[in-house]
């Protein structure tokens, strides 16, 4: 599982900041001063306690148990944390998500949000959409805007959701639950899927759950 | 011994004790940068060697006095120096030079400043951006504003920022409104008698718009002007500004407003270009954008002020002065995003009066009177208008011009000697769909969808108007939709760039084009110019678009004649 390394043996403490002679006072002096500025680090992180319940259901190594359940490892940070708040006030409703929104405490809202976007990405090796049903992805994309909010690549910002690499059948799924509004809590997108074919819809899931990008492409901005 | 000297030394014992264990940290390289004087931007319009506005000077022409690069040179202009950005994204800045510093800024609000002269950089800020933005059309940055020793940035997570000019540090930073509510700046803020002015973005998201004003030195909010008024209806307008009808039914809207009153909290207006100052007045000018939600008129009953319309507030206090609204409740997003621009126009009965204008998305260009706001004349349209204000249906109905108009957020530049105003436009046929839904809480919210027909041309064009006339004097059409904007130089020269990665000079008088540079990205952002050591530059962004999805690249060119 990658994540932050929470807890160092002496040696690999020693190892990591070169730590001066042991009898030197300056050792002293730079424990201290690395102990205070690593905060936390000897104490287990509250948030990723509190996130192992989404393991249950978004996996251990970000890779869902089901496919309509969406990857959160590396989703972005706003959007997560936007879900979780409507989720939490009852304007995203969903079975199993709902219950558990309803038992954070509000303060741990972006936290989690933040922890889960500092994740990787998974590579769910979903196949590249065949050159014409990425034609006519592109197509409907472009018709009602989609890079304007998810950008080039898909990979979204800030409270836009990353798109590329998302389970295939959780973007056709959200897709159509934007359609008929069953997902409420953004009706501008339920306007853009309802302008939006049922061909293009099928066709955008396949092309955007093949769309594998690692790193953004665009610029190291986080 | 005073605090900041306390903290210097424990820093510097600390320092000491650490001595061994090396931190990589780079040498921080200052900008030689002078300090901007109000009497520097108020002379804007005749300095040879800077850029100091976003649009050239407070009247906002974009007409560089510099002759040096002229009709009979431009064919020999080349690049001087490439700079690239970290950040490969749809670019929109407007460079500004101050005395040799040059300051870009790019996608995701990173700011450079660099060496006019030879593209060096001096330093770099990248904004930490806060997890919440909420933007429609990009994550754009349209460049900083400078004055006294600080530069200036307004943010996606809608923060006003000062930095230091020299070192790119942040002097202070403030929250102009509340992001989640669907509030986000693209805009380069204007800097003016000490104050630093701001509009908003976030018509599509159900905000209520406003222009606000800072103090420059502090951060501290000075003024605020909502865009709509308490009472946003109107006068029932049953036509725009050009006598067209808009088919409303103003029963139903007068029934609805009974039932849920005055939607001015929610109704949008947001202002995404820079005002003019009318430095004489002590007025600003600017126009205000599309009502929320963009195509559902029946949740905002009434003329919806002041939004699609001209307005103008006191620079002290930002009090209302006057207003001209172009499209009462507008159900296309046919709204008024390119900047004014202050003009000397001919009036209705041929007498030289202040004006002001700009071109609308209907592809208009709009001269008004700067007295009392009230219209003078509209231009021929510069582009279809097949089927305009066409209402709305829940299948689709089609209609020119499409959402992005006409003209878009890019700014026009005038020619005063030639009496010609330049504007891009866009020609994309879309259909116009309505869905009613109530106001999300900041989300998108465009009460349906306007979409691009994939089977249809898109195209664009470049025109230059006579604003004394409302004549087109001449017109070049672009094999893609323009966006991006003009300069015109007293060389009798007109740049813009296109999508495609094509920068072009235009005879200004005539339309030629006399000179062509590919970029390699789409130019679509406003070209700027400066001289240095007496040699005149003409500087412009090469990174595509988010919008229209036109090629993206990270380039500053800077071009010059040897």
């Amino acid at each position: 599982m990658e994540g932050p390394v929470l807890f160092y043996n002496g040696t690999e403490f020693e190892a990591m900041f070169h730590l001066p002679d042991p009898t030197s006072t300056k050792r002293a002096v730079l424990l201290v001063a690395l102990l205070l500025m690593s905060g936390s680090a000897f104490a287990a992180d509250p948030i990723e306690e509190k996130a192992k319940i989404c393991t249950a259901c978004h996996g251990e190594t970000g890779v869902p148990q089901l496919k309509t359940t969406p990857v959160i490892w590396g989703q972005n940070e706003g959007y997560l944390f936007l879900q979780l708040r409507d989720l939490q006030s009852g304007a995203r409703k969903n079975e199993l998500m709902s219950p558990i929104a309803a038992t954070l405490a509000k303060e741990d809202l972006l936290p989690l949000a933040g922890y889960f976007s500092k994740l990787k990405w998974p590579n769910l090796q979903q196949p590249e959409a065949p050159k014409d049903v990425a034609a006519k992805a592109q197509s409907a994309a472009a018709s009602v805007g989609c890079p304007g909010c998810h950008l080039h690549h898909f990979q979204g910002d800030g409270s836009t959701a990353r798109l590329a690499g998302q389970q295939r059948e959780y973007l056709q799924k959200t897709m159509v639950d934007f359609r008929n509004r069953t997902r409420g809590n953004n009706p501008g997108m339920s306007d853009l899927m309802n302008a939006t074919s049922s061909d293009d819809l099928t066709a955008l899931a396949e092309y955007l759950a093949g769309l594998q990008i690692d790193q953004y492409l665009g610029s190291e901005h986080r | 011994m005073s605090s900041w000297k306390m903290t210097g030394a424990l820093v510097g014992a600390l320092a000491l004790s650490f001595a061994g264990w090396t931190l990589a940290q780079a040498e921080p390289k200052g900008a030689p940068a002078s300090a901007v004087t109000q009497e520097q931007l108020n002379a804007a319009a005749k300095d040879e060697n800077n850029f100091l506005h976003t649009n050239g000077n407070y009247d906002q022409t974009r007409y560089f006095p510099g002759k040096q690069i002229n009709t009979s040179n431009v064919g020999k202009l080349h690049p001087a120096w490439i700079f690239q950005t970290e950040v490969k994204e749809s670019m929109e800045t407007t460079p500004i030079v101050v005395n040799g510093v040059m300051y870009v800024t790019t996608s995701f609000d990173h700011v450079y400043a660099l060496n006019a002269k030879t593209g060096e950089e001096y330093w770099h800020y990248k904004h930490a951006m806060g997890p919440v933005t909420t933007y429609c059309c990009g994550p754009n940055n349209r460049g900083v504003a400078v004055y006294d020793d600080k530069v200036y940035l307004a943010t996606l997570d809608a923060k006003l920022v000062a930095l230091d000019a020299k070192t790119g540090s942040v002097v202070w930073q403030t929250e102009i409104a509340d992001p989640t509510l669907g509030y986000s700046e693209t805009m380069a803020p204007t800097a003016v008698d000490g104050k630093i002015l701001i509009g908003t973005n976030g018509g599509e998201y159900g905000i209520r718009g406003f222009v606000k004003a800072y103090d420059a030195k502090t951060g501290k909010l000075v003024w605020t002007f909502d865009t709509s008024p308490e009472n946003s209806v109107g006068v029932w307008a049953t036509t725009d500004a050009t006598g067209k009808d808009l088919h409303r039914d103003i029963a139903a809207e007068k029934a609805q407003l009974t039932k849920t009153g005055d939607p001015y909290k929610t109704v949008g207006g947001g202002v995404w270009q820079n005002p003019s100052i009318d430095l004489a007045t002590k007025r600003i000018y600017f126009v205000v954008g599309n009502p929320s939600p963009d195509l559902d008129g029946s949740v905002r009953p009434g003329d919806n002020l002041y939004t699609e319309s001209l307005v103008s507030v006191d620079l002290d206090t930002g009090k209302y002065v006057c207003h001209f609204q172009y499209i009462p409740h507008d159900l296309w997003d046919l709204d008024d995003t390119s900047p004014t621009v202050l003009v000397n126009a001919k009036d209705k009965d041929g007498n030289v009066v202040p004006a002001v204008i700009h071109g609308g998305k209907t592809g208009h260009v709009y001269v008004n009177s700067r007295k009392d706001c009230s219209l003078i004349r509209f231009s021929e349209p510069m582009v279809s208008q097949e089927g305009m204000y066409t209402l709305p249906t829940a299948e689709g109905a089609r209609m020119l011009p499409g959402a992005n108009g006409g003209v878009e957020w890019s700014p026009m530049a005038v020619n005063p000697e030639l009496g010609l105003t330049y504007a891009v436009n866009l020609h994309q046929p879309m259909t116009y769909q309505v869905q009613s839904s109530p106001y999300p809480g900041g989300k998108l919210w465009l009460g349906g969808a306007f979409k691009v027909i994939a089977t249809e041309a898109s195209f664009g064009n470049v025109t230059a108007v006579d604003y004394n006339t409302g004549k087109i004097k001449w017109q070049v059409k672009t094999p893609l939709p323009m966006m991006g904007g003009p300069l015109t130089t007293a060389g009798g020269l007109m740049f813009t760039g296109e999508g495609d990665g094509w920068f072009r000079a235009y005879d200004a008088a005539t339309g030629k084009v006399l000179w062509s540079f590919f970029a390699g990205a789409g130019v679509n952002a406003p070209p700027a110019s400066y001289a240095i050591d007496g040699k005149q530059y003409i500087v412009v962004g090469a990174g595509g678009n988010t919008q229209i999805d036109f090629k993206r690249g990270n380039n500053i060119i800077a071009f010059t004649t040897d």
